[in-house]
């Protein structure tokens, strides 16, 4: 007994090791991120780096006063936003047809426009929008945008869809329902989980898109991952400028996925277990 | 209420028929029950008068309206499934309701009439929790109630009653048979177990490979099955078939198996004269054989002699497994006074009047 007790506290010892281990590298990124934002930019190029020093709040108050970053804050919530409603809108239907109809290849095909390098998408798309007059319109952003968080939407999707037993819509239809209530009033309330997963991982990749933003964006609808660029001048790198707008832009996604992680967890390991 | 009609409707998927011209007439109040193995296209025949499957060909009416091309919710039809299906984000009463408040009923008579439903199944103290919180039992109660609370023409059950364990099963086969009565209702009603069917039916309908191969009542098809397979699907253990020739002796019919030969009744001989000589199949039901000890004397000489290989002893009654020349066969009888013994020599009078002579070839029946 004494020995399967032993047994069980290096195991668990082990573990937390290793997930110490694991999580050492990312949280040191992001502690230094956070660092960076609250020294002054000469503390910042000293070396050896100073781990002790006093922080200033200096370097927050002139993101927002001297670029106009809550601007640029609105723009990515917006076009996160729109993306993130567009995707949903659009992708619901979609997946639902995928598992319903077993339509396994028209699946692969969105899921290869996801898989193909973005930035051969850039040139064509520049092109594009540029005869449209969009370019630095909230309209081509958000349009982009979809070719992320469409897909990501849609295949998430198809396996909650797939778990809805197909005698609840037949139960439906026979107790008064026409296809699309059904799958209004019976499918998409029991695939909610599921849709909070998705518009949360949708939002986030949206408001986190830098490549697309950098291109199509202009002074009217620049999102915060480009805003950030503004720090990178000639001759001059404000690092303690970019530190404290790189914690601005993680913070409002971070605190927010901490508090649905639960969901996003169980969203992406549905199927996994059985119920 | 209303009567059913399938005329002549066929269900293709790509190149398999699941259902292959099937002509059925279900009369009003009738508790019809589809019965056969699966895959036979019991539920496809099912789900077609639903609505739920579009017909390949042919016609389906409900009352005198045919609905071929009628939406599901617009049949006036009401359907159990077998895995309930009852919407797990609402609680009973919202679930029993969902018929009426999709069809626009004043709240006031939705109420009414869920109250009734749940006075008829005893499931008052359950309305206010979820599906998730019910037993299995509860959940048919509950989908039988949702199919009540509607008064639809036509009640369809599919398999409702397979995943509940057989104590349940039984009771609630008894409550749907009760149910039908005090409703008045048309019922069509899927099941593979013949012993559902049996007990539940007023008509019979059993299906294979997607045809209809007999419809009568319950006693109807055990006694004068049309078929083998009908009569292999009936009864409970499966009739015995045994290879056979039958043969012509004098002004008698013989059946003449390797290991035993029974002289056969007179009123068989008229149908018999046009398969003299020819094989047959011999059939004959466990029920419809004695056994006996082979060292005392009696019976009545048509009889066989075989080895007992299995003993199940159920209580009031015993299955035999005998081992007769080639010939593997089951007999059903009251226990015994004294067990019977692996390996004991018996012998087995059959009932001839009930027993019956098939076809080898075409497997229909001869008698």
């Amino acid at each position: 007994m004494r020995k399967r007790a032993a047994v069980k506290a290096l195991k668990s010892t082990l573990f937390y090791a290793g997930a110490v281990a694991l999580c050492v590298g990312p949280l040191f990124v992001f502690v230094w991120m956070i660092m960076t934002g609250l020294k002054t930019g000469v503390q910042n190029i000293a070396y050896p780096p100073e781990f002790i020093f006093t922080p200033t709040l200096e370097n927050f108050q002139a993101v927002f006063q001297q670029h106009h970053f809550f601007r640029y804050l609105m723009n990515s919530l917006i076009i996160a936003t729109l993306a993130t409603g567009l995707s949903l809108a659009l992708g619901l239907p979609a997946a639902y047809s995928i598992a319903k109809y077993r339509q396994g290849r028209i699946g692969m095909i969105i899921l290869l426009a996801r898989m193909t390098p973005f930035v051969s998408y850039l040139l064509p798309w520049y092109i594009i929008f540029r005869h449209l007059k969009l370019i630095d319109t909230y309209t081509a952003l958000t349009l982009t945008h979809l070719i992320i968080t469409l897909p990501m939407v849609a295949w998430l999707m198809v396996a909650f869809f797939e778990s809805v037993p197909a005698e609840l819509e037949d139960a439906a239809m026979i107790d008064g329902c026409s296809r699309l209530k059904s799958f209004l009033i019976i499918v998409l309330p029991l695939v909610r989980n599921g849709i909070a997963t998705s518009a949360i991982m949708a939002f986030i990749f949206s408001w986190n898109q830098f490549l697309f933003s950098l291109i199509l964006s202009g002074p009217q609808t620049k999102t915060v991952p480009v805003a950030v660029y503004n720090f990178i001048s000639y001759g001059k790198i404000d690092w303690a400028g970019i530190g404290a707008a790189a914690t601005l832009i993680v913070l409002p996604v971070s605190v927010f996925a901490f508090f649905v992680r639960k969901t996003i967890v169980q969203g992406l390991t549905m199927g996994a277990l059985k119920d | 209420m209303a009567n059913v009609i399938l005329k002549n409707v066929v269900k293709e998927f790509k190149s398999v028929t699941a259902v292959d011209r099937l002509s059925i007439e279900i009369h009003d109040r009738e508790f019809a029950v589809l019965v056969g193995p699966s895959g036979c296209g019991k539920t496809t025949a099912l789900r077609m008068i639903a609505g739920l499957e579009p017909v390949t060909s042919g016609e389906i009416f409900i009352g005198d309206r045919r609905v071929n091309d009628v939406e599901p919710k617009d049949r006036d039809i009401a359907m159990v499934f077998q895995n309930y299906a009852l919407y797990p984000h609402m609680n009973v009463r919202d679930n029993l309701g969902f018929g009426l408040k999709m069809r626009k009923f004043p709240k006031a008579e939705i109420d009414q009439r869920v109250q009734e439903a749940a006075d008829i199944l005893g499931i008052h103290e359950l309305l206010d929790r979820k599906p998730k919180q019910l037993s299995g039992g509860q959940r048919q109660r509950v989908a039988v109630g949702r199919a009540i609370v509607r008064k639809p023409k036509v009640f369809l059950f599919d398999e409702p009653l397979s995943n509940l364990d057989a104590k349940l099963r039984v009771a609630m086969r008894a409550e749907i048979s009760k149910l039908h009565r005090r409703l008045g209702a048309t019922i069509i009603y899927v099941t593979h177990d013949q012993v559902e069917a049996m007990t539940m039916a007023s008509r019979i309908f059993i299906m294979h490979r997607g045809a209809l191969q007999q419809s009568g009542a319950p006693l109807e098809v055990y006694k004068q099955p049309a078929n083998r397979f009908v009569a292999g699907f009936i009864g409970s253990p499966a009739m015995n078939f045994i290879d056979a020739t039958l043969v012509r002796e004098q002004d008698t019919y013989v059946i003449d198996a390797e290991g035993f030969k029974v002289r056969l009744p007179e009123a068989f001989y008229e149908r018999l004269e046009p398969y003299a000589g020819r094989p047959v199949i011999f059939g004959v039901r466990p029920e419809d054989m004695a056994a006996r000890d082979a060292a005392a004397g009696g019976g009545n000489g048509n009889t066989l002699t075989a080895r007992a290989d299995v003993v199940e002893t159920l209580g009031a009654e015993t299955f035999v497994y005998l081992t007769c020349g080639p010939h593997s066969i089951v007999a059903r009888m009251e226990a015994p006074e004294h067990p019977l013994e692996v390996g004991q020599s018996l012998a087995v009078d059959l009932k001839m009047p009930k027993t019956h002579i098939f076809d080898k070839e075409t497997s229909q029946t001869i008698v």
